[in-house]
């Protein structure tokens, strides 16, 4: 293998596809894009009280509006009034101990940091309202400000979103199975006020 | 509003568009060469070793803190660290199926940390041992199973290999490899796996005051199998009290070989094995079964395991002359 050329290239060429996806939730973390009209996944604990302000990586600021938040498993989803971004492809197939995986955030405030590791084990978290859902532990070293952001696989598809970060190893990410049905579970409450056209801004 | 299996759950109306895709944008898959690249390879390369030698690594049940791991060493045989064995009775051990076997204790040896358990069946997968030993730099894979949630891993490479080294449990270590792996708490008794899946070594945190070092396959095994013989390792017995001595030049050149140290003899225990044999205080110990002696530790590295109850040459400067006497090392 040429340690200089093929395989720090595919690092590379993953780093740069999976970056424009990373967003900056103002106030404590990171989220991912998950549409490319505007939603934006994050953690619940990363959101607060009020609707943050969502960052792009090209820089631009976006008042956000809080579509749902899951304060069980720690998830909420944003939106905000964009098209045409970049969202990340969830890993089809659930993760296996031992492949790579790298985090994307923003530790300690430190913009658009990227820590390499291993899935170290899949687990099964409870709840507080006793749900059983699977988290992915890591050896990649995260910090506060990773919270909310996306852990790739080797191919840049999303696998969990870091979050319940103590620093070094007690990290954990949530699976993006349960990312997908908390997402989902919203498209299906809301379908009654989504079938109705709205219009923001001019009334 | 309250949703039924979401108590907490709350949500808003969306501003804009008339349509909330779940996976807008999945196209993207088509941009993304799903091809193997290098890295995905490397990637399941690492997967496939932790699984491989997963398949050997098994949960041992056997304190009342989280349970730790362990490591087949034969269909009926487990290999782990000693100081998670915290009772005598009631040993469980899950093997990466799922199945609970009771196993009791075959052998163990607190001064290396290391134990060997029996299982009440013959139902586990040996692991294969690395026919390659671990070389500084070399990628690593820490493996443990102390949940029944399947194998944990973690990636790191070979910091150094060290030794002889006095463990803090009295025992004496040839050779230790230290990785920068992160160990997980039931991690104790694991295997180190190279990226092709073959055994390293053991990892144990019982060792170095709590800090996860490995025993290096070699020895861990050799140590094994006499535990499962005979159930406790034998430590050699001489019978002398001695110092660390600069050995002269001249000296040095009735040994034939350079060495800067050796030990002196100042006090031999009444009808020791070193009595016995002829050594006398005043004596520097400067060798043994051919290996040359500079320290305490590198003498009691050697005085165990097989040399124990044999005739041994040891090699004395007496008078600044070289001397051999043969003691039969006793048994302590």
């Amino acid at each position: 293998m040429n340690f200089n050329g093929t395989f720090t290239s595919v690092i590379n060429d993953l780093v740069q596809r999976v970056m424009p996806s990373l967003v900056i939730v103002r106030g404590a973390g990171a989220g991912m894009i998950w549409s490319a009209d505007g939603l934006i996944l994050t953690n619940n604990h990363v959101v607060g009280r009020r609707s943050p302000i969502v960052i792009l990586n090209d820089d631009r600021e976006f008042e956000s509006k809080l579509i749902a938040r899951n304060p069980d498993m720690d998830l909420a989803l944003l939106s905000i009034y964009a098209t045409n971004l970049t969202p990340l492809v969830p890993a089809p197939a659930a993760p296996r101990v031992g492949e790579m995986v790298f985090a994307f955030g923003h530790p300690w405030g430190e913009r658009n940091v990227v820590t390499r590791g291993i899935v170290s084990a899949v687990l099964l978290a409870q709840a507080r309202n006793g749900e059983r859902f699977p988290v992915i532990r890591s050896d990649a070293t995260l910090a506060p400000g990773n919270s909310g952001g996306p852990l790739v696989n080797a191919n840049g598809e999303v696998i969990g979103i870091n979050a319940m970060i103590m620093g070094g190893d007690q990290s954990l990410a949530i699976s993006i199975s349960v990312a997908r049905d908390f997402v989902s579970k919203v498209r299906a409450e809301n379908k009654v006020e989504l079938k109705r056209p709205i219009s923001e801004g001019v009334i | 509003m309250p949703s039924p299996s979401y108590p907490n759950f709350q949500y808003k109306t969306i501003p804009f568009g008339d349509t909330l895709p779940l996976r807008p944008g999945y196209t993207g898959a088509k941009e993304i060469d799903m091809t193997k690249n290098t890295l995905q390879e490397f990637s399941d390369a690492l997967a496939d070793a932790a699984e491989r030698a997963g398949k050997s690594t098994v949960l041992v049940d056997a304190r009342r803190r989280i349970p730790a791991s362990g490591i087949a060493i034969a269909a009926d045989l487990i290999l782990t660290a000693d100081h998670v064995i915290e009772k005598d009775d009631e040993l469980k051990v899950t093997l990466p199926d799922g199945t609970d076997l009771t196993a009791r204790i075959a052998g163990r040896d607190p001064g290396s940390d290391l134990a060997v358990l029996k299982l009440d069946s013959a139902s586990a997968t040996p692991a294969e041992t690395t026919k390659t030993p671990a070389r500084v730099g070399q990628l690593v894979l820490a493996l443990g199973r102390p949940t029944t949630n399947g194998i944990e891993a973690s990636l790191g490479t070979v910091s150094a290999i060290n030794g002889p080294v006095r463990t803090g449990r009295g025992g004496m270590l040839e050779k230790y490899i230290r990785t920068d792996t992160i160990s997980y708490p039931g991690f104790s008794g694991g295997p180190l796996v190279g990226a092709d899946g073959t055994v390293l070594g053991i990892n144990t945190s019982g060792l170095a005051h709590g800090t996860a070092i490995t025993i290096p396959a070699d020895i861990a095994w050799k140590t094994a199998d006499t535990l499962a013989k005979h159930g406790h390792i034998k430590r050699g017995y001489l019978g002398i009290r001695s110092q660390t001595v600069e050995i002269s030049v001249d000296a040095q050149k009735s040994l034939k070989r350079e060495q800067a140290t050796g030990l002196l003899v100042v006090g031999l225990e009444k009808d020791s094995p070193a009595s016995k044999g002829g050594l006398m205080v005043g004596d520097i110990l400067a060798g043994i079964a051919g290996a040359p002696i500079e320290h305490h530790d590198e003498l009691f590295a050697r005085l165990s395991g097989d040399i124990v109850g044999k005739s041994t040459p040891i090699e004395v400067l007496r008078g600044g002359e070289l001397k051999t006497v043969n003691v039969v090392i006793g048994e302590r």
